[in-house]
This record gives C-alpha cells, structure tokens and sequence, in this order.
C-alpha cells in the first residue's frame, strides 16, 4: 500500500436546500517523498480535497490512510500552506514561524525554536526580515513566511494548496524555486501533495501530475509520471530535450483526459503544434 | 494656518450657540438660572475643587473623584463577569442555547429597577450601588464579546487546527488576540452605562457624589448647581469616553 492512500473519498455540500457533490469517487496512491500535483480547473473541488487529505474536512464517503492509518484531523507530522498565507497578524514573521515549532516540538527550548525558526526564513530569503509583522510584508513575502513555516516543523507530509496562485508570475516564478530547493535539500523526506493550476508549475515540481475532472463530482484521472532529475529549472523545461519530449507528452495525456471528460473517449490524436498545445492549456 | 483657525473655531461657535438658547430660555423659564448665575454660585465649587466644607458640600473634583471611584469599583466588577461569559457564551453553542433567553430578558432592565433590589440584598447604600453598576453595564461587554468571538475568520481558526495548537494555546495565541478589539468596544461601551448608573443610582441613595450632590441641591432649591452638576457629569462622562477610545485605537492598530 502506499504512503498515502485514497479510496473512494465522495463529498458533498449541502446549502440551502441544494446539494452539490462536490468529490465522487476520488483515489489517488503517493508513495513516500514523492511530490505529486494536481491539476484542474477551477471549481473542480481542489480545495476541497486538500482540506480532506490533511484532515480538516471528513469526507462523506471513502477512507484516507497515511502510512498504513486512517487519517483523523491533522496527521502529526504535516503541514499546510495555504492560499491565502493564513497568518497570524499580531505576531511577527518571526513568532508565526516559532509557533509552529513549538507546536511541533514543545520540549524543544525557547531559544531553540527560535533559531529553527530563523534559519528557515533565511533559506527562504527573508532573514532581514523577520521581525515585521504580516501588515508590513508583500503578498510574496507572506507567502514566504508562510513556506518557511511549513517546513520549520520538519514535515512528514506537506499539504500545498494553490499556494501561489495570489501572486504576480515573476513573483510566483521564485517562490517556485524557493519550493523547489525546499523539497531537494539534504535530509527532507517530506511526500508533497500539491493543488494547482498551473501545468508549468507542475512540470517544474513534481514526480506525478494527477488531472482533476471539472466538477460537480469531480475524480482523478491516471498519474501522469515526469520523469526527470529534480530540482528543475524553467530554462531546463524550456530547452532540455528530454525535458520537452516529456512536456508534450503531459500536454498530450491532459488533453487526453479533458476530451475525455467532455464527450466521452475518442481516439488519440498527437498535438501537432505549440498553439494547440496552449490550447489545451487553456482548457485547464 | 486658514483650516486650523476654522477647525478651532467651529466648536467655540457651537458651544456660543448653546450658551444663547440656555440665556434666552432663562430668561423666559422663571426657575431655570442663567449661564451668568450659575456661574457666580458655581464659582466656589469650581475653583476650589478639592475643598471639604461639609458632607455634602465639596469642591467638585472632590464630588467628582467619589462617583468615579465608585463607578471604578463597579465597572471592573462588571467586566471581571462579562469578559469571560462572553467567550464562554460566544465558543459554546450549548451554553449560549441555555442562556441566551435569559440575558435577553435581563439585558433591557433599568438601573433604576435593579436599586431597590441591590438595596435589600446587600442593606447599605454602597455594595447595592456597585452590584446595580455592575449588572446594568455587563451587557455590551458580553454581547460585543460574542460578536467578537463569532466573526473570528474561519483563516485563524485553520492555523490553530492545522499547527495543532492546543486549547489554551489556542485560545491565548488566536482567539484572545483576534477578538481583543471587540472586547475593548465592549468595555468602552459598559464605561458609559457604569458612568450613567451611578449617577441615578447616587441621586436614589444620597451618597456624596456628583448625583448625590445633584439630588441635594435641588431639594434645597440651589438650581443653579443643578446645572452646575449636569455640566460635570457630561464632561466627565465625555473624558471617559475619550480615554477608551484612545486605548481602543491603540490596540486596533496591533
């Protein structure tokens, strides 16, 4: 069985009087430290899942186990990033990073925590930094704070969700490396589970792209496997042969997948040009 | 230097305003002293305001100073009570459920129906006075707690869940520090209430007090220090109101 396991998870949300199935028969399998992402479009319930996966919603139906057991609230070892930073605005960057130490490692000292703390705002570029308050921050920089906190606690397992869909494309491009440093430095054994829109953050990321049919009742689609060296770079993904062979083939398999969801199967057609490609990409 | 000049000038005209009318209704209203008499029978409680000459006859920072005390006393005893049955009204849904109707039924109660029962429970004068400050100035301190506690964004609530803070950690890191500013509101609000309690609650009793004083006047028929007494209750009152809001603002802006 694998690291993380989903079986059948379905949710749905009642509203006056409404029901909406937001979640019908997902399953997804991510082995340990595998960073996997998933992609879909808007309103297909991405959030939704994630929230089920790290343990904050029940799902009505299907089981999640992490590491052989059943997930109930948030598993010890994982952590969130959200989309909207989520961070505490009476406290410095410093302190809401610190919490989140303490939290995880309460006989750890004080002071402890606190170099902990510091040393993960610095890798992610924010050491001069750390006493401001999130008022005092930009969106990036929050989100900045935000990544550090996640992986002050030296995660098992980590949660993103859409976590840079807020921000400006140049802004969004650093986080990305900032991520992907994160998750290749020595000794982080994280498993990463990531929402987003944005395939070419995907590519750049992750091990696995899962493709999320458009809702109501949304499901996952076959794991698309990218198999390239991490960390990645945009350059790499842009020029690399091998690493723009496997793009098109992703582009392709997603294609593949949407065609599929809006009017049954149909026989493969390659993509025969960078214009339809983005035309696929747009679908997302 | 032109908008500074205006903006100083502009209460001066309003205040002006209402020294007129209270000048030409005294003039027409035979009991009621005008600002020029009040003032020459004032004088002596104004500008010796810390004298003692008898009971009930004082500088008026001295009658002043006993119906703050009082109102101190009164108000800290109310929101001891209020701030945490607040939270716990605002956090509890079962809690709020069993107690809700009653504090709707006990909220609109005047002070002045609260007296007499203070009055027979505690005997004396002073302890009624403070339970009847205390019970009628709780409310906004509660209700706006409540407030405060329910409009928390669902955000914070997350980060507590998800850093897997403990209760008290919980409530010390994210729900106290998110629902502070209501409560202040709350405070400031219940400061008003204690500061107008007092008043009518010392007019009913006859202690020495800015009501006592007020009380005692008129039935002695001194109307001018009626007005005299109604001046200082405002000022006071707006003094008070001034000095929440500035600890108020200071800590909307944490």
């Amino acid at each position: 069985m694998a690291f993380v396991e989903v079986r059948n998870v379905s949710k749905s949300f009642a509203s006056a009087g409404k029901v909406r199935d937001v979640l019908s028969g997902v399953c997804l399998s991510v082995e340990e430290r595998e960073f996997v992402s998933i992609v879909g479009s808007t309103g297909s319930g991405k959030s939704t899942l994630i929230s089920i996966l790290a343990g904050l919603l029940r799902p009505d139906a299907g089981t999640v186990t992490v590491g052989g057991e059943n997930v109930q609230g948030i598993h010890p070892h994982a952590s969130v990033v959200f989309q909207n930073y989520s961070l505490l605005p009476w406290f410095s960057a410093l302190e809401n990073v610190r919490l989140a130490v303490q939290a995880a490692f309460p006989d750890w000292q004080r002071a402890r925590q606190v170099e902990q703390a510091q040393r993960y705002l610095e890798t992610v570029g924010l050491g001069g930094a750390v006493q401001k308050r999130p008022g005092q921050l930009s969106g990036g920089m929050r989100q900045r704070v935000a990544i550090a906190r996640a992986f002050a606690t030296n995660p098992r397992l980590l949660f993103l969700d859409e976590p840079f869909s807020a921000l400006d494309a140049l802004t969004r491009a650093t986080l990305q490396q900032v991520l992907a440093q994160l998750c290749t430095e020595a000794g982080n054994s994280a498993t990463v589970i990531m929402i987003t829109n944005n395939l070419d953050e995907a590519l750049l990321l992750s091990d696995q792209i899962v493709p999320m049919t458009r809702g109501p009742r949304s499901k996952l689609g076959t794991p698309i496997p990218v198999r390239l060296p991490r960390p990645r770079t945009d350059a790499q993904l842009l020029h690399d042969p091998t690493a723009v062979r496997t793009r098109a083939e992703v582009v392709e398999r997603l294609a593949e997948f949407v065609h599929e969801g809006q009017s049954g199967p149909r026989p493969t057609a390659k993509i025969r040009s960078v214009a339809e490609a983005k035309a696929v990409e747009e679908q997302l | 230097m032109g908008e500074r000049v205006v903006r100083f000038l502009l209460p001066v005209v309003g205040v002006v305003f209402l020294l007129v009318v209270w000048a030409v209704l005294s003039a027409n209203v035979q009991d009621l002293p005008s600002p020029m008499k009040t003032w020459q029978e004032s004088k002596i409680y104004i500008l010796s305001p810390f004298e003692k000459r008898g009971e009930m006859d004082q500088g008026i920072v001295r009658l002043a100073s006993y119906s703050l005390f009082r109102v101190a006393k009164g108000f800290l005893l109310g929101i001891v009570i209020a701030t945490p049955l607040g939270f716990i009204l605002g956090l509890s849904k079962t809690f709020n459920r069993m107690f809700d109707p009653v504090i709707q039924v006990l909220r609109p109660i005047s002070p002045l129906a609260w007296l007499p029962l203070g009055l027979i429970i505690f005997q004396k004068s002073e302890p009624a006075a403070l339970f009847t400050i205390a019970l009628c100035s709780m409310w906004p301190t509660v209700l706006n707690t409540i407030a405060g506690v329910r409009t928390i964004p669902q955000e914070y609530r997350n980060v507590a869940r998800v850093l897997r803070l403990s209760k008290f950690q919980t409530f010390t890191k994210v729900l106290l520090p998110a629902t502070l500013p209501h409560v202040f509101t709350g405070y400031r609000l219940s400061l008003g209430i204690a500061w107008l309690v007092i008043v009518a609650s010392e007019m009913l009793t006859g202690t020495p007090g800015v009501g006592g004083f007020l009380w005692q006047e008129y039935n002695s028929l001194i109307y001018a220090h009626i007005l005299l007494c109604i001046l200082t209750i405002g000022v006071v009152g707006f003094l008070l109101d001034r000095m929440m809001g500035f600890v108020e603002m200071r800590l909307r802006s944490i």
